[in-house]
């Protein structure tokens, strides 16, 4: 192993209007290892990986690849001096087959020779010890194939630095395993690897350094060697903060009874895998979960937007074959995942918006009308709910700021005498002051008789707020046990499927 | 559906070759407008304009026609107004980032207005038939883009990065292709081929006249629809409808077995036809993902 | 407001100018005679107003729709066929009675015209644009067959119905000198402000804006976006349906081949340009009556009848880069 650096970024600084991203954060690569880099969500893991691989120009700081200082403006330059990444989002076009997928952007020529680049694909392939259906249509591929084959894609443009974001997410232990493997004698041919991670065993057991970045700052940078999961888990979450003891809850009637339900994902696997449980009215129940497994279908079937097996009650009464409408008048509340796209129609005013999914419930609904007044109160009260910044209830509502937007949607969901409310990270882009406050709204109305169910990805979040656990793994939820319900390591570990 | 035999019948009872030729002079200009129009939305561009780039381009080479007596400036001057039509309704959807649709009407209701203009502006000073190349040449045209584009489509870059940008800019922008370039080039292709689509017209007429498209640049989306967005179904679509025509044409009041069947039901099959496709019945085409995307 | 737009208009501008030089007209001044030849005088204003009548309505039609996210190019054809189904309504029955089922089966006959296109977008998802189209085309050629055969009147050359008794038409309601106000201006007017109360004051027109602002939120909110979008295209299709008795009933006096002239195009210019407003509607369509009878006025210095397409394709162009964009893609 040479102690040989191949990527030296210093003094990193990365600003988004007032927010500080990232703030003079450094980070050495040696060659030919496999680097972690690791935090938790909105440590600026990302942003730091945007601006090495040119998707973003740092505010400051100097990039150095190879001993040449660089200023990429754009993915193509970094790809050009040997830097591609593969973001958890992959770039592969369904419509196309792997083999189009594999070369786009990076032709051998004017024309193709289809059945020369079949054989070297399989070549590149063969090497990775993958093997790939190369005139098949990309679309049907799975999680796993489609990770590998967006390796392929960066080892056909002759990356030599490659940027990994989150690469087990989506897979399975096996093929986890699989591809750190594979990881590992790619180092060894040659190539620098970052993984960028949230998941230590992977750290532990397949990187070679790690650094640690938390708040946008650097917290430590060594060699794996040289630490161990405790350190590393102290140094992501910094020095423990007090906890308050959440205030005991005093589970009333059962609101929302789910039983044997299972949904299909995008895929046309199952995204929710026969699950069970019930809420009761005065807790807010905390879903804590990686991004992905299940909570979206999970909530959509709830509200009867995905079809599904199984059935949903609320209240004792069977919603199974209910219309989402029925379901919104009957009490559910849904505070959606993605804003701009399910939750708001943006060329409308606030005061319109404010009514949107509430407009068959009385006395907003008066016969075939909506009633001006009813939606001027509710116009009122989701901007007074939290501190708003507005001009006035006819604004657009598109031209608010993005919390604030985020404020009026989480108001929103409490008109109306919700009877449960499914927050999908509802503090996503509030200030920490402002989080409070609907953090507090949420326990107060699961107080007064409202059955809550919160997803987030932050387990803190859902430590220091919520009366009772739930953990969704791969589409299966899982109940920490009785002893266990406080312990942020054990709630981790049902996170990743590792209990 | 009509049953084929019927119409081998009907193919053998009359002038069967006459029948066949005029279905192939009829059809030329269809399957150069929904070439046309399969290079913009095999990109992502939604084209309803194809109508009035193609009137568009009769006008003009039909005056430069009549005009200069030269058939190399009239067909020049067919696909240079094409062009520019097209190359606006890339400007106002790429630059200006309008809704295609739109785009495409405002276009068609421009080139309505400005050919009809144009040619009563001129009427005077025009007349007789126009300088032309002979019918026969846009059909070798129009067969032979049809394998140029399959081709292109199939085993060319520019193929591979117009099909990836038409199902998903965003990802082929990821992948280092730019979308507007890519759209740029296909739109350029769409307006050379309705403009030779356009000339074909106005070169079967002689002489220009107001709306002489009569709405083959939709009869022709239409078909490109029924092709399933691929240039051979689409080209079989073209003849198709090319062949409806030639019937309407020909069989004027002429019975099948002792049945009358209306001319108008010829000239409506075309769009009854496409609108049976469009609820499914005849196997699911998909559009290009990435169509009307901005 | 950018220069890239302010530049579009000056090319728009640039257009209409250089087409009216071409026509060898001075161009400021045939513009301002265009405004003053349609509403200059009392006679102007009765040619306008009975311009704009179709336009009001067919502009409301193809306006519902766009509010549904819909684009109904259709309106041309429904209200064709709306136009049709109610002549032939109004002859069977003479007089008053003939005069109201007229307009309702115009009306009805407008909605089922329109029904496939909503069907199929709805259900199917074929587009709207194309499917309309189609529907277009087939209401030509059956319209035509129609008129040279079961409608056409015998003792007439043309392709024409026989011409409506007097008592089956729409009255005038006002008359002073040269200005005739038709009450189907009336009723026009009243199907805008119709309009509004429904898309404002409705929770069915509320559910129909919300499926065309954000059909994915539509849909969390509860609304069966199928049903709405269905819903939507055929009430697009009844107005212009509708439209299209009022045409007979009111101005035309019968059916003929070639019915709409375009109008259902012009209708789009129509809508677009009222944006988000029913009630603007109403200025929007004076304009473009104003714009058909300013160059039918020009048309005796000259002016081909072209130029109103120029107009109307500069018009929709620079205003919908103004008002219509989409959004660039969110990373």
């Amino acid at each position: 192993m040479s102690a040989e650096s191949v990527v030296d970024l210093s003094g990193i600084v990365q600003k988004f209007g007032r927010v500080t991203a990232l703030d003079g954060v450094a980070l050495t690569v040696r060659k030919q290892t496999i680097h972690a880099l690791v935090g938790e969500n909105g440590a600026g893991k990302t942003t730091l990986m945007k601006v090495l691989y040119g998707a973003l120009k740092p505010t400051e700081g100097k990039v150095i690849v190879e001993g040449q200082e660089r200023h990429f403006t754009k993915p193509q330059d970094a790809l050009a001096a040997g830097i591609g990444m593969v973001s958890q989002h992959y770039s592969i076009i369904g419509e196309l087959t792997c083999l189009e997928n594999l070369m786009l952007g990076a032709e051998p020529g004017w024309t193709i020779p289809f059945a020369n680049a079949r054989t070297k694909a399989t070549e590149l392939a063969t090497q990775m010890g993958f093997s790939f259906d190369w005139d098949a249509l990309a679309e049907g591929i799975g999680p796993a194939q489609a990770q590998k084959l967006e390796i392929l894609k960066l080892l056909w443009r002759g990356a030599r630095i490659m940027i990994l974001d989150e690469p087990t997410a989506m897979l399975s232990p096996t093929d986890a395993d699989l591809l750190f493997a594979k990881l590992h004698e790619l180092a060894d041919s040659g190539t620098t690897i970052i993984v960028v991670t949230h998941r230590l065993p992977e750290v532990m057991d397949h990187c070679d350094d790690v650094t640690v970045l938390r708040g946008g700052k650097l917290i430590a940078s060594k060699p794996v060697s040289e630490t161990n999961p405790e350190e590393l888990t102290e140094m992501i979450v910094g020095h423990s903060v007090d906890i308050p003891a959440p205030t005991p809850a005093t589970p009333g009637a059962v609101i929302l009874g789910v039983s044997g339900l299972t949904v299909k994902g995008e895929r046309g696997d199952d995204a929710v895998k026969n699950v069970s449980f019930e809420l009761r009215g005065g807790e807010l129940t905390g879903l804590a979960g990686v991004d992905g497994n299940g909570q979206r279908e999970l909530f959509q079937a709830i509200l009867g937007l995905l079809p599904f097996s199984g059935s949903v009650a609320l209240d004792g009464v069977d919603l199974t074959k209910k219309s989402t409408k029925d379901r919104l008048v009957a009490g559910i509340r849904l505070i959606a995942e993605d804003r701009h796209h399910e939750a708001v129609i943006e060329d409308w005013s606030i005061e319109l918006n404010g009514v949107l999914g509430l407009h068959h419930t009385e006395p907003i609904r008066r016969g075939m009308l909506v009633s001006a007044n009813a939606r001027k109160e509710i116009g009122e009260a989701v901007t007074n709910r939290f501190p708003t910044k507005f001009d006035r209830v006819g604004q657009r509502f598109g031209d608010l700021s993005g919390g604030n937007q985020q404020k009026v949607v989480t108001a929103r969901a409490f008109q109306q005498n919700p009877r449960l409310i499914l927050a999908f990270q509802p503090t996503r882009g509030i200030d920490i002051h402002v989080s409070a406050l609907v953090f507090q709204a949420l326990k107060e109305q699961a107080r007064a008789g409202s059955a809550v169910l919160l997803v987030s990805f932050d387990i803190d979040e859902i430590l220091e707020h919520c009366d009772r656990v739930l953990v969704i793994n791969h589409g299966e939820i899982n109940e920490p046990p009785e002893h266990l319900r406080g312990d942020r390591q054990a709630i981790g570990r049902l996170m990743v499927g590792a209990e | 559906m009509i049953d084929p035999l019927v119409i081998l019948f009907g193919l053998a009872s009359i002038q069967g070759l006459t029948l066949l030729t005029s279905a192939l002079t009829l059809s030329s200009p269809l399957i150069l407008a929904a070439l046309g129009g399969l290079c913009s939305e095999r990109s992502g561009v939604v084209n309803i304009g194809l109508e009035g780039k193609m009137l568009g381009a009769a006008c003009a080479a039909g005056i430069v026609g009549q005009l200069s007596g030269n058939p190399v400036l009239a067909v020049l001057a067919g696909i240079g107004v094409g062009t520019a039509l097209s190359l606006l309704h890339a400007l106002l959807t790429q630059t200006f980032r309008m809704d295609h649709i739109i785009s495409g009407m405002g276009i068609n209701a421009l080139a309505v207005g400005g050919t009809s203009l144009i040619a009563k502006t001129l009427s005077n000073q025009l007349s007789g038939r126009m300088a032309s190349f002979p019918i026969f040449i846009y059909w070798v045209a129009a067969w032979t883009a049809v394998v140029g584009i399959w081709w292109y489509l199939k085993s060319t870059r520019g193929g591979l990065r117009l099909n990836a940008v038409g199902n998903d800019p965003d990802k082929a922008r990821q992948m280092g292709v730019n979308p507007v370039h890519v759209r740029l080039f296909a739109l350029l292709w769409t307006g050379i081929f309705c403009g030779l689509g356009g000339t074909l017209i106005v070169t079967n007429a002689g002489s220009f006249s107001d709306e002489m498209t009569a709405g083959r640049g939709y009869i022709a989306l239409a078909a490109l629809i029924l092709g399933g967005w691929r240039p051979i179904p689409t080209l079989l679509a073209c003849l198709a409808f090319g062949f409806f025509e030639a019937i309407n044409l020909q069989m004027q009041g002429q019975s099948f077995f002792g049945q009358t069947i209306p001319r108008e039901f010829w000239q409506s099959l075309p769009y009854l036809v496409t609108l049976v496709a469009l609820a499914g019945f005849l196997g699911k085409n998909k559009p290009p993902s990435g169509l009307g995307r901005p | 407001m950018n220069w890239r737009f302010a530049l579009l208009a000056l090319g728009g501008f640039a257009v209409v100018y250089f087409a009216l030089v071409v026509c060898g007209v001075v161009p400021l001044e045939s513009l301002a005679k265009m405004i003053q030849s349609a509403v200059g005088s009392p006679a102007g204003w009765r040619n306008t107003l009975r311009q704009a009548t179709p336009l009001l309505i067919l502009g409301a039609a193809v306006f519902v729709a766009l509010r549904a996210g819909l684009f109904n190019i259709g309106a041309d054809g429904q209200f064709v066929m709306g136009a049709m189904s109610g002549t032939a309504v109004a002859l069977a029955n003479p007089g008053p009675v003939g005069m109201v089922l007229g307009m309702v089966s115009g009306a009805l006959v407008g909605a089922l015209w329109a029904l496939p296109a909503g069907w199929i977008k709805a259900y199917r998802g074929g587009h709207e644009v194309i499917t309309t189209i189609m529907l277009n085309n087939i209401a030509r050629v059956l319209s035509l067959w129609m008129v040279t055969g079961i409608m056409k009147d015998p003792d007439e050359q043309a392709a024409t119905t026989k011409y409506l008794p007097t008592e089956t038409l729409l009255p005038l309601i006002y008359r002073e000198k040269a200005l005739q106000i038709n009450l189907a201006l009336l009723l026009g007017i009243a199907a805008v402000i119709g309009l509004w109360f429904y898309l404002k004051k409705t929770v069915s027109g509320y559910e129909l804006e919300a499926t065309g602002g954000n059909p994915t939120a539509a849909r969390f909110a509860g609304i069966a976006v199928k049903q709405v979008t269905l819903k939507a295209m055929c009430l697009s299709g009844a107005l212009a349906g509708f439209a299209g008795a009022l045409q007979v009933l009111a101005y035309e006096e019968r059916f003929y081949g070639g019915f709409s002239g375009g109008v259902g195009f012009d209708a789009l210019g129509v809508a677009l340009l009222a944006a988000g407003s029913p009630i603007a509607l109403l200025p929007s369509a004076l304009l473009f009556g104003i714009i058909a009878q300013g160059t039918t006025a020009l048309s005796l210095d000259g002016v081909p009848k072209g130029m109103s397409g120029i107009l109307l394709g500069v018009l929709i162009i620079v205003f919908a880069a103004y008002r219509y964009r989409k959004e660039a893609a969110r990373d």
